[in-house]
């Protein structure tokens, strides 16, 4: 059963070492972190990350991703790691957080069409073992003239919804994104968010701790909870 | 290591030290802040630019004016305890050659003796050993204080800017001076003519391989102006190309008359090398 779920973004910055002298994303990463801890106060056994990919699958927990990717001053590590940025910023995110229990990383490529989404969440949500789900996406990255994708003129709606459905905690929304548009949009979450909807109980209590769109990417923190069940039961 | 007043330093630091001249002749400035007011301003200004240290001389380095102990100790002692008030963490360096005027400043506050004339009154390493200050040993090629190039030869002036300012700091380090405390200066133009200054500069690499931290002092130099054809007053980018050479071969303090363009050079000279993070990145990484 998943107990509670939290969403993050994952941009590199949120990698400490990446944005120099001055703590560009702090704010967010605050924000993914007090997610985080209130999904493990929840009590999981596990916690299982989603997050997009290339390419879809599973990956070794002890995984760490390899900054140098992304420059720094850091020698490159003689075994280079492939691991998604997605699944590295997660895991990461629960170093940080101080989660020294199990974790499983699933990547799920981006054009995962929503039936495999479906199904695979079922699978998550009909597992016995108290469950939770990190939830790794974002939404549009064409949010400005400064933004990655520059200016599109439905990324405002787009992702208002999206923020709309994560403050409820609304389920049937995020299963029903428009994966074309998500795709036009640059919104890397929509994979992830429609695995979410899917793997949802009904009657989430809904927190959205973060939504804001520095860079010209739009970000949502937040963290999703149900009362199910009990756990001596 | 580098130690520096109360300061600990380390080998990837770049340090400023900002030239403070109680001159009424020197040559960048022309007495500009010979008046101890004026002084005062252009230390709390090369202090908020983000110098590390200042460096106070009461006697121009070239010839000119005379300026005997009696009135160079008038001219820095007292300021030196001024500044010493003021800003009690300050790195205060003293630029003379004379071991009188080095025991003043020295017991008025001073951290640091730059002994630009290279070792030319011994006496001056003692005061330092007994100071507990530190040490800039320079490379005259064996001229006298104030005196200027002329026909100097070297076999090999890098090596001889070695050797010589080697040998000044391990006998510094004989008479009781901490070894942290000591730093080596090659002294562009200094009994060089341009080519050899700009030898130097492109050699720079030998000198900070021997393992002592070592000072430029550049700023604005002859050898800048002859090599661009260029007065005083317009020689800030041929300064800065030098001062971006030197750190990339590995040069720690830079004794300068422009503060801010400096910091900035040496903080993206030590973002390219790697010692030092940008300030802040975002770009692509959002």
């Amino acid at each position: 059963m998943i107990v509670a779920a939290a969403v993050c973004p994952h941009p590199p910055l949120l990698f400490r070492e990446l944005s120099g002298l001055e703590d560009a994303a702090g704010d967010l990463r605050n924000a993914c972190m007090a997610a985080i801890t209130s999904m493990m106060s929840a009590d999981p056994g596990v916690i299982v990350v989603v997050g997009g990919a290339d390419t879809s699958g599973e990956w070794s927990p002890d995984e760490r991703f390899d900054l140098t990717r992304f420059g720094t001053t850091q020698a490159r590590p003689s075994q280079r790691s492939d691991l998604p940025l997605s699944l590295g910023v997660a895991g990461t995110l629960l170093d940080e957080s101080g989660w020294m229990g199990r974790r499983e990383l699933l990547a799920v490529a981006w054009q995962t069409p929503t039936a495999d989404l479906a199904e695979a969440a079922s699978r998550l949500a009909a597992r016995p073992e108290r469950v939770g789900l990190l939830v790794m996406g974002e939404g549009s990255a064409r949010r400005g003239t400064t933004a990655p994708g520059f200016i599109d003129e439905r990324a405002p709606v787009f992702d208002a919804a999206l923020g709309l459905a994560l403050q409820e905690g609304d389920a049937v929304v995020l299963r029903n994104i428009d994966s074309e548009l998500a795709d036009q949009l640059m919104a890397l979450g929509r994979a992830p968010f429609q695995f979410l909807g899917h793997a949802a109980p009904d009657g989430a209590a809904a927190t959205v701790l973060y939504e804001d769109d520095p860079f010209g990417v739009m970000y949502f923190v937040a963290v999703w909870s149900w009362r199910l069940g009990d756990r001596l039961a | 290591m580098l130690k520096l007043g109360r300061h600990e330093f380390a080998n990837t630091d770049l340090l400023v030290m900002a030239i403070v001249n109680r001159t009424r002749d020197s040559f960048y400035d022309q007495g500009a802040t010979f008046d101890e007011e004026r002084a005062l301003d252009r230390v709390r200004q090369v202090v908020a630019d983000g110098a590390d240290i200042i460096d106070i001389g009461g006697v121009k380095a070239g010839p000119g004016e005379d300026v005997d102990a009696a009135e160079e100790v008038r001219r820095t002692a007292g300021f030196v305890a001024l500044v010493r008030a003021e800003f009690p963490d300050l790195v205060i360096s003293v630029d003379t050659w004379r071991s009188q005027v080095g025991r003043e400043v020295c017991a008025a506050g001073a951290d640091l003796l730059n002994d630009a004339w290279g070792g030319h009154d011994p006496e001056l390493a003692e005061v330092a050993a007994e100071y507990d200050a530190g040490l800039v040993c320079t490379h005259t090629g064996g001229l006298a204080p104030r005196t200027p190039p002329h026909r100097q030869e070297y076999d090999d002036v890098v090596a001889d800017a070695i050797d010589a300012t080697l040998k000044l700091a391990e006998h510094a380090v004989s008479l009781g001076v901490d070894r942290q405390r000591v730093l080596i200066d090659p002294a562009h133009d200094f009994g060089k003519n341009t080519w050899q200054s700009l030898e130097l500069t492109r050699r720079l690499d030998e000198m900070t391989a021997a393992g002592w931290p070592v000072l430029v002092s550049l700023s604005n130099k002859d050898f800048v102006g002859e090599t661009l054809d260029l007065p005083i007053g317009e020689r800030l980018t041929g300064t800065l190309a030098a001062t971006a050479i030197s750190a990339w071969h590995g040069a720690q303090v830079y004794r300068v008359h422009e503060v801010v363009e400096t910091r900035q050079v040496l903080d993206m000279v030590a973002s390219i090398k790697g010692t030092r993070p940008p300030a802040r990145v975002v770009r692509g990484l959002a």
